[in-house]
């Protein structure tokens, strides 16, 4: 296609339309590919260390190759290759199932996506330095310190600094996918009626956007213990000396808590892709729509909220009380429960249709299969006293691989299926099915034996000799299950070239939305405006879009709709009731043609590489290397640069004329995803105050002021900081009265006023922080520095985050007072109000970090 | 809501902000610790929800976006009191 039909991007065989694509098919595209890469990676790293059981003993890799590849194998296989495969379909496919053109911000998404390139290549370059992090994939501490890493232990920061950029693209994608799905669904589409595979992404953003926000509040912590030397997850007193349990003694229990309150929800986030392609699959070549959809909607639901009430059956071994045990056991056990209900579903309906059995078919059967042994081993760890017996053992690395890849599996069965609409062409069915067989033989002789040998200690290159014939099976099944890979990528490369045209829908029985239009989709996806308005998908022409507009300002929902597997919205049966020129996607006021939305941008690239040098410098500054100050001093600089150059990029988003917006119909899209950005951020501020609270309880929370904080530590400069936040948050909302008055004066004087007082903000920290450093008192006689102990460092540490959210909170000030001056939001107060959501949410921390931290 | 009605929520918040510190400078924490912090903390609970509610005009969105803000909040709140009840 030429580059005027495709609104300035270059031809898909060009190179540099992949570094501009914002485009949400070709991100997704992105996505798949990065993604399979990291699973060879991945994979190969798990090759060698299968090699390396052959035999008991650390023979072929060394005791520390060993570690590295267990260790980075896992990382590697949970973040970067399940997750952002699921993610490559969800960009692909949940816009073309619910109507919308693209993702509500699309330079976003292609900052999510670049931003897990690019932390992909730092953990790579990590091996790169010394040794990367080898203390396996949940980072334990204080296993995961530098006093505990070998060597200068680089490479382990590295890996830190990786998953703090990873987790910053799934925030990003999170609130990109909820803005979308929230006020860019087709009119008519209720929020329950959208495709199940879509909706199972909706639930998986949901868990995504606070899960994570943990992750990145104990990446941060971690990252600032091996950077900066504060002190939350280390026993170290005086340096050379360790003790276990004087000065923080709720040192690893901290990252338990934290790690696991993200890991376990990670499993269903890992998971609800897959079980969405798996019901897609099943309605598609059962010929029937899913059995009891409803229930199965209301179980994937109450999973997703009872995902973050189960995270201490991973701590049953360690010193938490009995009876949170024993709640956790009561909540593990009722989260099996909703999931009985989903497999009954699955398989009812396979009982109910016609079963045909095709690749992806055979996958997502593969994966239920798998996904039942996974889960009933393991109902065995969600029991206190059998969990005693088995963990830390092989039961554990056989049932988490049980559930993980039977994910897998699914979104295996996923690529098949949607490959004829991604491409174009049709794989080879033949090659498939032996595919699945292969990978099937090679899966269950690899992890099956592990439940034989399951008192193989995790982790551990050594086990009992008599085990040895089981570990030589699982061998021996890791490697058919990777030979099993050739043959795919053999089918899928070589389809491209010799596979059979298809047309818009390849299969008999599939109904969502992405089946109504050509394969590969045109850019824009549709050929109108989709509705469903009338119970039946139909593409509207401008004309009907301006006059609905017209008739119900604001206003959708009319009939309802079946979107899956359903009859009420056949993809074969579509009713293009005209064929728009253009995308019609634009406000009302906006003809098509006149103004497109844009689909190219070179700086989410940019950020992202600016971004990669930063870490990479960042990982070694605490050596004090020229190189690695410069490095992090250049990326910064990047960064910042190519963020300018992004937000002074003319770039069109336009949010659709007509779309079902429950339950933020009057919020618009820029608000809904600040909105949703805060909530995360909430949860990221409640893990670092949680992770203070929680080190405080351990110490003694009445003996923690008397004996770690020093007198000097006043509360007078707290409370002028109050004043002067307080303050300049008034000044916003003036600066919003002034903007809606129309006042250019009045809008630039109280965003001055605002500036200046979040500079004032900043001083009276840095004076207070000078003071507190070189204090020299009996009990300090060095000051009290970020390593002093444990009080010193939660204190620093959470107002030193705070105060980052300052910095830029100033930085998006200034810029618009820039602006001001220059006559903007005159008559329109929009961007101050987003702009105050977040100076406010800032406003709103600091008001209980100035009772926690000065005054308790 | 215009700027008289921003300017008393101002007014509020500097006086409950006062009033903490006035808290601290009496002594109560001193003398009665749990019972100062209960207060301090339902003050700057108050102080919030105050500017949720007025300055980034919570009260006149729809409620779920109340409820988007909740979710975070709670699960903040749920891991800090677990995790800090699992080792009491």
């Amino acid at each position: 296609m030429s580059q005027e039909h495709e609104h300035g991007l270059p031809p898909k065989s060009s190179v540099s339309r992949w570094f501009l694509t914002t485009n949400h098919k070709d991100i997704g595209v992105l996505y798949l590919i990065t993604a399979l890469f990291f699973l060879v990676f991945g994979g190969v790293l798990a090759l060698l260390f299968r090699l390396e059981l052959i035999s008991s003993g650390a023979d072929l890799l060394g005791s520390m190759g060993y570690n590295q590849a267990v260790s980075t194998h896992g990382l590697l296989m949970v973040f970067w290759f399940i997750s952002p495969f699921a993610f490559g379909f969800a960009n692909y496919i949940v816009p073309l199932q619910i109507g919308a053109d693209d993702l509500a911000f699309p330079r976003l998404n292609a900052l999510s996506y670049w931003l897990y390139l690019f932390s992909g290549i730092l953990m790579g370059v990590s091996f790169f330095q010394g040794t990367t992090f080898a203390g396996g994939w949940t980072m334990y501490a204080p296993l995961n310190t530098p006093a505990y890493i070998p060597g200068e232990g680089l490479g382990a920061t590295s890996v830190v600094l990786a998953l703090i950029m990873f987790t910053a693209a799934v925030t990003l994608g999170s609130v990109n996918f909820l803005t979308t799905m929230y006020r860019m669904r087709a009119e008519g589409l209720r929020m329950r009626d959208i495709p199940i595979f879509s909706l199972s992404i909706n639930l998986t953003v949901w868990m995504m956007l606070f899960a994570f926000a943990a992750l990145l509040a104990a990446l941060m912590i971690l990252a600032s213990d091996h950077i900066l030397g504060t002190t939350y997850f280390q026993y170290s007193i005086d340096g050379t000396t360790m003790a276990t349990d004087a000065d923080n003694p709720g040192a690893s229990l901290l990252w338990a808590h934290l790690f696991w309150f993200f890991g376990h929800p990670e499993v269903y986030i890992v998971f609800f892709p897959a079980l969405g392609v798996m019901a897609e699959c099943f309605q598609t070549f059962t010929g029937r729509r899913l059995v009891g959809r409803k229930w199965f909607i209301i179980s994937m639901v109450l999973v997703a909220l009872q995902s973050f009430v189960v995270w201490m059956h991973h701590m049953f071994l360690t010193g938490i009380n009995l009876p949170i045990k024993t709640i956790f056991m009561a909540t593990t056990i009722g989260i099996s429960l909703p999931f009985d209900l989903m497999v009954f579903s699955l398989i009812y309906t396979m009982a109910k249709g016609r079963v045909r059995f095709t690749t992806p078919f055979l996958f997502s059967l593969g994966a239920l299969i798998l996904f039942i042994i996974g889960g009933i081993t393991g109902v065995f760890l969600g029991a206190i006293v059998l969990d005693y017996q088995f963990r830390g053992t092989y039961w554990v690395v056989a049932h988490f691989h049980y559930v993980m890849v039977a994910g897998a599996t699914a979104l295996f069965g996923g690529l098949y299926y949607w490959y004829p609409k991604i491409t174009g062409k049709m794989y080879n069915e033949t090659l498939g099915k032996i595919q699945f067989g292969v990978y099937f033989l090679g899966f269950n002789l690899l992890y099956f034996p592990m439940f034989i040998a399951w008192e193989t200690p995790r982790r551990v290159f050594v086990y009992p000799d008599g085990l040895q014939i089981w570990h030589s099976m699982a061998t021996a099944g890791g490697f058919i299950l990777g030979a099993s890979f050739l043959i795919m990528f053999y089918n899928l490369f070589m389809s491209l070239w010799r596979g059979e045209d298809v047309g818009p829908n390849p299969w008999e029985y599939a109904t969502s939305a992405e089946w109504a239009v050509s394969s590969p989709p045109p850019l824009e996806n549709f050929p109108g405006v989709p509705s469903y308005a009338t119970g039946k998908l139909e593409f509207l022409d401008d004309e009907t879009v301006t006059e609905r507009t017209e008739r119900a300002p604001g206003a959708a929902a009319h009939g309802h709709a079946a979107t899956d597997g359903g009859t009420a919205t056949d993809g074969g049966a579509v009713t293009a009731r005209a064929a728009a020129t253009a995308t019609a996607m634009e406000p009302a006021h906006e003809t098509a043609g006149e103004e497109h939305a844009s689909h190219a941008s070179f700086w989410p690239f940019l950020v992202s590489l600016g971004g990669f040098i930063a870490f990479l410098g960042l990982s070694g500054v605490r050596t004090g290397s020229v190189f690695y100050l410069s490095l992090a001093a250049v990326g910064g600089v990047a960064t910042f640069g190519s963020l300018v150059g992004m937000t002074r990029e003319p770039f069109h988003a336009p949010e659709m004329a007509i779309a079902e917006r429950w339950p933020f119909e009057r919020v618009e899209k820029m608000k809904l995803g600040m909105w949703t950005f805060l909530a995360s951020d909430i949860v990221l501020f409640g893990a670092f105050i949680g992770s203070y609270a929680f080190v405080r309880v351990a110490y003694g929370w009445t003996a923690w002021h008397h004996d770690l904080i020093p007198a000097e530590h006043v509360t007078m400069p707290g409370l002028i900081n109050t004043y002067l936040l307080l303050t300049s948050s008034f000044l916003v909302v003036l600066a919003m009265v002034a903007a809606e008055r129309e006042s250019k004066r009045g809008t630039v004087a109280a965003l001055v006023g605002t500036f200046a007082l979040g500079v004032g903000f900043l001083i009276n920290k840095g004076l207070e922080w000078q003071h507190l450093f070189h204090i020299s008192t009996e009990a300090f006689p060095n000051g009290w520095g970020l390593s002093t102990n444990i009080a010193s460092s939660t204190f620093y540490l959470t107002t030193g985050l705070h105060g980052a959210h300052v910095t830029i909170g100033l930085i998006i000030c200034a810029y618009m007072t820039i602006r001001a001056w220059n006559g903007a939001y005159q008559g329109d107060d929009r961007a101050i109000e987003y702009f105050g959501l977040y100076w406010h949410f800032v406003d709103i921390v600091w008001l209980f970090l100035f009772p926690l931290f000065y005054i308790l | 809501m215009d700027w008289k009605g921003y300017t008393v929520i101002y007014v509020v918040l500097f006086a409950f902000a006062t009033a903490q510190a006035v808290v601290e400078f009496a002594g109560l924490v001193d003398s009665a610790y749990w019972a100062a912090f209960a207060l301090i903390m339902v003050l700057s609970v108050i102080k919030a929800v105050g500017v949720a509610a007025y300055y980034q005009h919570l009260r006149w969105e729809p409620r779920a976006v109340t409820y988007l803000v909740l979710g975070g909040t709670v699960a903040a709140l749920a891991l800090t009191g677990a995790a800090a009840y699992s080792i009491l």
